[in-house]
Parts: structure tokens; sequence; C-alpha cells
């Protein structure tokens, strides 16, 4: 499958996703059809319309609060409808609601990343807002795979999309931990990405840590140092 | 440069501290230069490693760089408790580049091979100019709990 119909189909899936959050229906788990095999989610979209309302959707992430987001995507079996036929059902569907135009996104937001990882089957999704007073960045993703093939690929695809979607004079971003199995990082600037296994994910706890700051069991359990008894102070060394 | 400077002023000075009264009866240069071979540096990671006493501090053996010479954002081996160790230096007490932190103690946290902490927490502070630097940074920032 080559990269263009991915990210045409990435972009229907962000499409579709927020004409969902725009009908209200937020914040609860989902099960998050495989979006490889055909999109499913547009396909639920043009079929089940008034359901959509029921159907319980996951929201990413709040503007304007700055809790903590943690998504379980699950694969369905709601695959097993044919998609050939849907697939050009949702693209007329598309082109005629221009009341909810939305349009395609040009810069590579927060939701566009989200979105893909989902579609890159990613397990266990967390999206935290990091607050102003840590100059770190806005939002701070940790992302679990299911092999290390898979994080790479992962990260390799968020590159892609990336690259596409920047504009002229942003910097191009690098993979960090390539040659880690375990742990890989991409850093955008305004978010930063964390792929890991679910064993290093356990081991470092980094949603509990920028959660939970400066009350984090693991900071906690740390002895607290203290000079020792022959300790001199260095006077004050300026340039 | 101020160094010849400074070191001519500093040498030769009695410190007292205020709440422990010990008084040194030796002359003490400042600093020389950052972090290179055969310094002793401070492990602020949470790593046991770092943490578990030994008879010697640990100390830089090679500083990976052009010139041997190690600031913010290098790596250095280290000879830990008889083994020999990765690590990426935090902070220095050599002064930097204008607005950027100086620390009172050579910091270190230890990695492995492939660039993973080997600690999972940081308690001291990190600088934040460390992001722009060239390198695999995010991961150190990842498992701090204070910037600077």
């Amino acid at each position: 499958m080559n990269f263009l119909t991915r990210s045409k189909k990435l972009i229907s899936v962000f499409k579709s996703s927020v004409l969902l959050d725009r009908t209200g229906v937020l914040r609860s788990v989902c099960s998050v059809p495989k979006a490889r095999k055909g999109l499913c989610l547009p396909s639920l979209f043009t079929t089940h319309v008034p359901s959509c309302q029921h159907r319980r959707h996951v929201s990413t992430l709040n503007l304007d609060t700055k809790r903590l987001y943690s998504e379980i995507c699950t694969e369905s079996d709601e695959s097993t409808k044919s998609t050939g036929v849907f697939r050009e059902e949702s693209q007329e569907m598309e082109r005629d609601s221009s009341a909810l135009n939305q349009r395609s996104p040009e810069k590579f937001t927060i939701d566009v990343l989200v979105s893909l990882l989902r579609q890159e089957n990613a397990v266990d999704i967390c999206v935290i807002k990091v607050p102003e007073q840590i100059t770190y960045s806005e939002y701070f993703i940790v992302v679990s795979g299911v092999s290390p093939r898979h994080l790479r690929a992962m990260a390799l695809y968020a590159i892609k999309v990336y690259k596409f979607l920047k504009k002229e004079g942003a910097p191009n971003v690098k993979i960090e931990g390539k040659d880690a199995e375990d742990w890989m990082c991409i850093d955008f600037g305004n978010m930063v990405v964390h792929f890991m296994l679910p064993e290093s994910r356990e081991v470092f706890e980094l949603e509990k840590l920028w959660t939970l700051r400066k009350y984090d069991e693991q900071l906690k359990s740390m002895p607290t140092e203290t000079l020792p008894e022959d300790f001199i102070y260095d006077g004050k060394v300026t340039k | 440069m101020a160094l010849p400077l400074l070191s001519r002023s500093l040498a030769g000075l009695l410190v007292e501290s205020s709440s422990i009264t010990h008084q040194r009866t030796f002359s003490v240069s400042a600093v020389a230069a950052a972090i290179q071979k055969m310094t002793r540096v401070r492990v602020v990671d949470n790593s046991s490693l770092g943490n578990t006493p030994y008879h010697r501090a640990p100390r830089v053996i090679h500083v990976y760089t052009q010139n041997g010479i190690g600031k913010v954002g290098d790596k250095v081996l280290l000879a830990i408790k008889g083994q020999k160790k990765k690590a990426l230096i935090v902070g220095h007490k050599m002064p930097g580049d204008r607005m950027t932190p100086r620390f009172d103690s050579n910091n270190v946290v230890l990695i492995e091979d492939n660039g993973n902490p080997t600690g999972t927490r940081i308690k001291v502070p990190i600088p934040t100019h460390l992001r722009k630097h060239e390198g695999e940074y995010s991961k150190v920032l990842a498992i701090a709990s204070a910037f600077v």
C-alpha cells in the first residue's frame, strides 16, 4: 500500500473523527476498527449515522483542560463488512457534506498524530497535556507496540506523515533511539512521542511521572540527599 | 580568557562555611576546564550502580568528543565500582554560555550502550537547553522531574 493512499485514508479518518467530535459524543472507550484494511470508520459513519450518536468514541484531547486521557485501542471484528462499495460512498458523502466542511489537516497537529497512531494499531495511546510551567513541550505521548518492528514502523510512518504535512522552513525531525529496540522517541517541538514496549513502559512509568510530577512514587522512594559531614561550601565562582 | 584571572584570585583561599566550621589548610584552584579524563563526577539518577557506596568516586576515563573536553550533552565513559559505564553530562561547574545554568557539581546520568538511561528517575534539575543540542536527549528529559 503506497504512502499517498494511506495518508488520504488518514486524512479521512481524521475528518470523520473530527465530525464525530462535533456531534458532541465524548470520552469513553470505543472499539476502534482496524483502519488498515480499508476504512471502517467512514463506512461506519455512512451506514450508521444515527447510531453514531450512541456509539461511544474516544476523544483524544481537550485543549481547555490539562487532564490526562488514556485510551486503549482494541481491535474489533468490524472489518468483516465489505469495504469496497463503502469507500466510494464515503468519498461521495464527504464531497457532499459541505456544511460540515473541515479543511484537511495542513498542520501536523496532535489530532493528526493520534489518528495516525490509531491507524497503526498502537496499543495504549496515552496523551498528556503538559502544564505551561514546564517549558518542555505541550503534549507528551506514550505509545506501546506489539514488537520492536511494530514500534519502528509506527515511528517511521509518523516521520513520513510529518514530512508530508510540514511547511518548507520547518526543521526535520529525527527518531531518537534507533538502535534501542524497546524505546524510541520523536520530538516534534510542541509534541514528544515515546514508543516503548510494554515491559519498558512498566519499568519507567513515564505517564505516572508526567501526570504526578513531584508526587510520583518512584521519586518519593528515592532517598533524600543530605550533605556529607565534611562538606565545605566553595565561595562564589564568577566569570 | 578569564580562567587565569580566576585561578589567581581564588588560589590560596581559606574557606569557612557557615554551618560547619572546617578550615581548609590547602589552597583551592578554580575550575580549569569542564569535564575531562580523571574528573570525579556525581551520578544523579536513581540507578543502583550510581547510588551504592564505593570506596572510590566515579571517574571519567574517556570523553567522546573531538577534543577531550566534555560539556553538557556529551557522552563520557565512567569507571564506577570497578566497571565501565557510559554516561551523559547534564551539568558542570564550569560557566558555559550566557543564560545557561551552571551547577555546583559535575552531574552525570548513566546510560546504556543503546542510549537508554540506566536509572528511572532524576531528581536533580536538568538544563532545558539540552533539547536544542544535536543528540538523543529526549529519553533523559523524559525521566527528569525538574528542569532548569
